[in-house]
């Protein structure tokens, strides 16, 4: 794939030359990077952390996914009114790609490394702006080029071969418009954050995208399979004509002249002229300032040899909380120093925010999705015979979607390598420590959603549901403290995650899967009869006694079966 | 005297390679041993196994007289380390690390306090105890690791590298140091590769090449009467080569002619 995108966008060697390039360089640096982003875990895809074994082939990867988002585009081209479609279409493409760039285009604009590593060598500088450029060109490329391909064969397909020249206009145009929301986006963040949190937030960008990005998979179809839907008009939304993405959909009319009345024809024109002055823009104001912003985010590393001091005193009360708590829930010294280093490292590892907080979105979205798969019924018909049915008690289980990642990267961490310290501290018993840090994450994470899900079973089906929330707690925690039994026990960040789980360990997890199956189906059981209310007394106490067992025998992990579960991963 | 640690026979293999061959050692306490050997020769495997960090070697190794094999928490806690690479959770600021490295020690919190303020303030480090270690550079993450690794107050203190990244003051801050806790009786165990500071303040060098120990003595003994400098002594024990000669073709190896 890179190979054949490096000879692609070589070939124009005698214009490069002509612009004061050496192709050599140009050729070695574009090497380099194509495979550095071989390397890099995608934005919609999760991070695979291994680094024993290369990470390749995620360009391949990422155009593939790229193909797939192609394809959910193609469902509004599918109605009667093509303005309309078009409309939603080039709308949902501008969306998507604009919140793909700006949670990903960050690592290949600002690759610091350039720095330290190209400049000090001899390269001349149109070398060094042709190779960024072309990187630059080569990496959306091969976002947008597969993403279009399905709307472009349907266009093709349906509308003629008119429509098929004209569709890579509108692609490159909605290419523009993303480019400058971009910028725009960059531009605000940098001037109302520090150049230090720059990262932050393009992290929570990618979280809010992964949310996005499976909310699309599993409603838009939903959505677009209504009748209500199918009968949209372009007519029926005047405020449209502001949004540059109809400017572009009129532009259709080029291509059939009877899809839009002459009046609004003009528009057309804004199709045009509105990505031109966006460039414009983009070149004139934004791209300077950006430079300025993007160099204060590379000097926060040189900072970092003498950082200001920051002492601070308004975050006392947060820290004093995190402390009480770690007191009040852990006997031992040994159960605090799980807890503090579990609840503080989850606060501040964007790794950690990355994989776990993106879960959290997905309960409500699945749910929604469940509730909905009767598709006769209409949105309020379902919520209001939504007490009727049972769905709270899947509801209430969908909660421990969370916990398997939570419980991954309780154990996990790339900085595994400053566990150490544990095996040169007097630890006796490790369980210890582990346990702790279950109980931070316990706290911090699981209860807060948990508790949410709860009022919310409550606000809907009644108090009588208290019940069930009570089982549900216990059943969720025998799970997830099953698992850690069973496939992690490690001390807290001290694993490095492997991309591939060994073939025993495989099997043990879908073990330890099965358990909150049968569990949160024995509950249901119950739930769909009447007379069976008594027996959900009795599986809180089974419950109850298996949690206290696993309990136990986690915090009584000793070395020597930490040891084994590092020597089985 | 007791030696303080003793290790008998000690071999260490990882498959076919051995690591340590049939070590013998004995650290006295109030010594500094500057340990030294070129990359590879069994310095960190060593460490690992006097940290309790490694216990599948083979061979007896003795604290105060005792077989740490029977009491490898009792080892733990009288020892403090701190790593060659400055590998630490950076998350973290210097005060809720040191904080959590203490409840592992089982230090109370109070106690925690009090010497992590006095230790950071005399490394110059104390303005900078809330803030996150990320922004640190390389120096100040060894000043918190120095702290970490003595906070406990150990009586065996090992040291691997522990001056890599520091300024010129906080090296003689730290030279200072392992002369005052010597002074009160701690052992140190200071594994390095520049040379001219083992020399200097080792009251003992022990050498190790290819997993055994071939040289165990004061740094006038392995001078037998000349006035050559341990680096030149340690150049003569544990390579053949000729230096001089190696760097001469590495130079010839860019002239093409």
């Amino acid at each position: 794939m890179n190979k054949l995108l490096l000879f692609l966008f070589l070939l124009p060697k005698g214009l490069y030359r002509s612009l004061g390039a050496d192709i050599n360089h140009l050729k070695a640096i574009l090497k380099v990077k194509l495979m550095l982003d071989d390397r890099r875990p995608l934005s919609m895809g999760r991070a695979p952390q291994a680094k024993k074994k290369p990470i390749r082939f995620m360009t391949a990867l990422g155009v593939f996914m790229s193909m797939i988002i192609g394809f959910m585009y193609i469902l509004p081209l599918m109605l009667e009114d093509t303005i309309m479609g078009l409309w939603l279409y080039a709308t949902v493409f501008l969306l998507m790609f604009s919140f793909m760039l700006i949670s990903d285009f960050s690592t290949v604009l600002f690759d610091t490394r350039d720095k330290t590593i190209l400049l000090p060598r001899p390269i001349n500088e149109r070398t060094l702006l042709l190779s960024r450029l072309l990187h630059m060109f080569i990496y959306l490329f091969r976002i947008v080029f597969p993403m279009s391909l399905a709307g472009w064969i349907f266009m093709g397909a349906t509308k003629g071969w008119l429509a098929a020249i004209w569709f890579p206009f509108l692609v490159l145009m909605l290419t523009i418009v993303a480019l400058f929301l971009v910028n725009a986006c960059y531009l605000l963040i940098l001037r109302f954050a520090k150049p230090g949190k720059f990262k932050d937030i393009v992290n929570y960008f990618q979280i809010a995208f992964s949310i996005f990005f499976f909310a699309c998979i599993y409603l838009l179809p939903r959505v677009i399979d209504s009748q209500d839907f199918q009968s949209l008009k372009h007519t029926d939304f005047e405020w449209a004509i502001l949004t540059p993405t109809y400017w572009l959909a009129a532009s259709f009319t080029w291509v059939e002249a009877d899809k839009l009345s002459s009046a609004t024809q003009w528009i057309s024109i804004l199709a045009v002229l509105g990505p031109a002055i966006l460039v414009w823009l983009t070149i004139k104001y934004l791209s300077p300032s950006f430079s300025k912003g993007i160099a204060n985010i590379d000097t926060v590393s040189v900072e970092a040899e003498t950082p200001k001091v920051t002492i601070q005193t308004g975050k006392k009360s947060a820290a004093q909380l995190y402390l009480k708590l770690a007191n009040w829930l852990n006997a031992s010294a040994l159960g605090k120093a799980g807890f503090s280093i579990a609840w503080l490292q989850t606060s501040r590892s964007r790794n950690f925010k990355m994989r776990v907080f993106p879960s959290f979105g997905f309960v409500p979205v699945y749910f929604f999705y469940l509730i909905t798969m009767n598709q006769s019924n209409s949105m309020v018909e379902t919520w209001e015979k939504l007490p009727e049915t049972k769905t709270f008690v899947l509801l209430l289980y969908m909660s421990s979607f969370v916990v398997m990642n939570l419980l991954t990267m309780l154990v996990h961490s790339d900085q595994y390598k400053a566990s150490w310290i544990y095996y040169s501290s007097p630890i006796a018993r490790p369980g210890e420590v582990m346990l702790g840090a279950f109980k931070a994450v316990w706290v911090k994470y699981f209860l807060p959603m948990f508790a949410i899900v709860s009022l919310f079973v409550l606000y809907v089906w009644g108090p009588k549901t208290l019940i069930d929330i009570a089982l549900a707690l216990t059943n969720i925690t025998v799970f997830a403290l099953g698992i850690l039994r069973v496939a992690y026990r490690k001390l807290p960040f001290s694993a490095l995650e492997l991309m591939k789980e060994k073939g025993n360990r495989f099997f043990k997890t879908m073990f330890i899967m099965l358990l909150p199956t049968s569990l949160g189906f024995g509950h249901y059981w119950t739930t769909i009869t009447p007379w069976l209310w008594w027996m959900k007394i009795v599986f809180i106490i089974l419950s109850s006694i298996l949690l206290w067992l696993l309990w136990d025998s986690y915090k009584n992990t000793s070395w020597d079966e930490v040891k084994k579960m590092d020597l089985s991963a | 005297m007791q030696p303080i640690i003793s290790l008998q026979n000690v071999s260490k293999q990882y498959g076919d390679n051995t690591v340590l061959n049939n070590v013998d050692l004995e650290i006295f306490p109030g010594q500094i041993i500057g340990y030294i050997g070129p990359n590879g020769a069994g310095k960190s495997t060593t460490v690992k196994i006097l940290t309790g960090v490694i216990q599948d070697y083979t061979g007896t190794v003795l604290l105060n007289g005792k077989d740490i094999r029977e009491d490898i928490l009792g080892l733990k806690q009288m020892i403090g380390y701190v790593p060659e690479l400055a590998e630490l959770y950076d998350l973290l600021t210097p005060n809720e690390y040191l904080h959590f490295v203490g409840a592992l020690y089982h230090l109370p919190d109070a106690i925690i306090k009090e010497r992590s303020t006095k230790i950071l303030q005399s490394f110059g480090l104390f303005e900078h105890i809330d803030q996150r270690m990320d922004s640190f550079s390389k120096g100040m993450r060894q000043k918190v690791l120095l702290t970490a690794g003595i906070l406990h107050n150990p009586s065996i203190v090992i040291l691997d590298e522990p001056m890599s990244g520091l300024d010129a003051n906080a090296v003689i801050v730290v030279k200072e140091l392992m002369q005052v806790l010597k002074q009160e009786g701690k052992t140190i165990f200071y594994c390095s590769h520049m040379m001219d500071v083992v020399e200097k303040v080792s009251d003992r060098i022990v050498l190790i090449d290819k997993g055994s120990i071939i040289a165990n003595d004061t740094i006038e003994v392995l001078r037998e009467g000349s006035t050559h400098s341990l680096e030149k002594i340690f150049a003569q024990m544990t390579t053949s080569e000729n230096l001089n000669e190696t760097a001469g073709n590495i130079a010839q190896a860019m002239n093409d002619k």
